[in-house]
């Protein structure tokens, strides 16, 4: 068990020596209880206390707009050159919502073909999770996916202790960071203190649709044709916000772009959402999910149905970012509550 | 010695060509705006007409025609579809081409009822005709929508027409690249936006600036049948959502 100890007077000193290292990027407010991670240079800018930003961390591992190669097509056999651009990160006081995000997108993404972009930016990138000790808002169902506790994907991890923080120690890179920085090592009462934080979480923290999560991939399995889904659609703007801020959504579409000398160019991948109407529109126009409640229903089953046929994993991390966003109040929880009422 | 003299390369360039209507020239001027990409796109076309920056006139074909304005009168008719017979491709630029844009607004009125308002007694000396989007009366062969038109995306449009490629404008709403750039969504500011409902394609461009859609793109091809959940949820006054509509989108109804 290797754990740490920062005084909370001494985070300032942290981010600003690790400032020195690396970029380091933290939830910052911004405002009408939004947040996003951005860069700081201080503990000052940081919101210790946030709900989940607006974009989860996984634009650091896939960027929104990512340049894949550049193109030369002046002379008879084209030629391409790969393109990846990537600078060290550190990200400070991700939930533990979004370590389960990352995870997911690093077995997405490790599968074959690999892609290199994403698997070489995550190297570049030092996680330091920072523990909910109570719920952020109504929207997440974290308990229900069994998200609220840490669960690795970390390389260092905080706990808030009052006064100070407890760190866990999850690698090697983050055991030279705290060494380096010359962090105490935490006592028996520091360990004692943590139990106490974990085990109060259990009464905060509980499955919040009263549903077992065992059963959704059977209530799933049934709930194909379920009216549910044709509510859903009756309210759904098509906007892609829900995919957009989700954490384990990684969809992209893929384009060439060419300069204005006719000869040189390169192929860009943007994010993409399968909420949109063009997403599942092919040659020839036939769309594969034309109506939005089969667009939707999409979405729910890539988070609880098929990851879970594939990576044995639920998608959903229970951020309650799609929640949060919708602005036609399509709710999750009370999605899954209607679903597995009427698959009774 | 006599140097042998290098032939000098004279692939001609495309003759491109700039034409206005019923507008506020806004965005021709955001072409004189190019700044350094300026001299990157003469350097690829040839302008032989652009009456905001050049007095220089062309009597040949074009290779390429840029329209802003919509059509508002006869004479505008006849003039756009001469110019349509000496052009190989015809790009629309700015709502006012691409959608009617504010022009539309006119279309809310009996038409000589506004025709009266704005000249006076005397308005049957003034032609005066619905207002047209430039597809409703020649053919058009890309879009460029937006007031003003978004930079980055009409040299996209002009490579494409350049290399005989088509373009898709976007047809998805702005919040997909608004939450892209993760702007605070301007429902949680409190503000009526118009961005679920317009076609994307300008970067978020006003939210990114701290101000809401005015869909000066135009509708997206199907916008959401049913936006009482949104109305609810914000607690707006549907009223309030389709008179802002009425600012660019009127031409969508079509000219009788």
């Amino acid at each position: 068990m290797n754990y740490h100890i920062l005084k909370k007077t001494e985070l300032d000193g942290f981010v600003k020596k690790l400032a020195k290292t690396m970029k380091v990027c933290a939830p910052v407010a911004k405002g009408h209880n939004n947040f996003a991670f951005e860069e700081v240079t201080s503990a000052g800018e940081i919101a210790l206390s946030y709900i989940p930003t607006i974009l989860p961390p996984k634009k650091y591992f896939m960027p929104p707009r990512e340049k894949m190669l550049d193109f030369d097509i002046s002379e008879g056999k084209p030629k391409d050159t790969a393109s990846f651009d990537s600078e060290k990160i550190a990200l400070f006081g991700v939930h533990t919502c979004d370590l389960a995000g990352i995870q997911c997108l690093n077995m997405v993404f490790s599968e074959k073909p690999r892609d290199y972009n994403y698997i070489l930016r995550k190297e570049n990138v030092f996680i330091i999770g920072l523990e909910c000790n109570g719920y952020c808002d109504t929207h997440a169902s974290c308990a229900l996916v069994g998200n609220h506790y840490p669960n690795g994907g970390y390389d260092l991890f905080f706990t808030d202790l009052g006064e100070k923080f407890i760190i866990h120690v999850g690698t090697q890179k983050g055991e030279e960071l705290v060494e380096g920085m010359g962090l105490e090592k935490a006592s028996p009462a520091d360990l004692s203190a943590l139990d106490k934080v974990r085990e109060g979480k259990k009464k905060t923290f509980q499955n919040e649709i009263g549903v077992d999560p065992k059963s959704l991939p059977a209530i799933f399995a049934k709930g194909v044709d379920s009216k549910v889904w044709t509510d859903l659609g009756a309210k759904c703007v098509s906007c892609g916000n829900c995919t957009n801020v989700c954490p384990t959504c990684y969809c992209f579409d893929m384009a060439d772009t060419i300069n204005l000398d006719l000869k040189t160019g390169s192929r860009n991948r943007t994010w993409d959402s399968c909420q949109f109407e063009t997403f599942a529109t092919v040659a020839g126009g036939e769309n594969f999910r034309e109506e939005r409640g089969a667009r939707q229903r999409h979405r729910f089953y890539r988070k609880f149905k098929y990851p879970l046929d594939k990576f044995y994993r639920a998608f959903c991390t229970g951020c309650g970012r799609c929640t949060r966003t919708c602005m036609a109040k399509i709710n999750l929880k009370d999605t899954l509550r209607a679903l597995a009422a009427e698959s009774k | 010695m006599k140097t042998e003299k290098q032939p000098v390369k004279t692939a001609a360039k495309p003759k491109v060509a700039f034409f206005d209507f019923a507008c506020c020239e806004g965005c021709q001027l955001q072409i004189t705006n190019f700044g350094e990409l300026l001299l990157d796109v003469l350097g690829a076309v040839d302008v032989v007409e652009f009456r905001e920056a050049i007095s220089e006139k062309w009597d040949g074909d074009y290779d390429v025609v840029f329209i802003e304005g919509s059509i508002g009168d006869h004479h505008a008719e006849e003039r756009l579809k001469k110019i349509r017979a000496r052009a190989k491709v015809l790009i629309a630029y700015g709502s006012c081409a691409t959608t009617g844009g504010v022009n539309g607004m006119k279309n809310s009125f009996e038409l000589d009822e506004i025709r009266q308002s704005v000249y006076g007694k005397d308005y049957k000396l003034f032609d005066s005709t619905p207002t047209k989007r430039v597809d409703q009366v020649v053919k058009v062969d890309y879009y460029i929508n937006g007031c003003p038109i978004y930079i980055p995306e009409l040299v996209e449009v002009l490579k494409c027409a350049l290399r005989g490629l088509p373009y898709s404008v976007p047809d998805n709403p702005v919040c997909a690249e608004c939450k892209l750039n993760e702007n605070v969504c301007m429902y949680e500011r409190g503000l009526a936006c118009l961005g679920p409902w317009t076609k994307a394609g300008c970067n978020s461009w006003c939210v990114n600036n701290g101000n809401i859609c005015y869909g000066c793109r135009g509708e997206v091809t199907n916008p959401a049948k049913n936006a009482n959940d949104v109305i609810g949820k914000y607690n707006l006054k549907p009223e309030l959502i389709k008179a802002k509509f009425d600012m660019y989108n009127k031409c969508k109804e079509g000219v009788k």
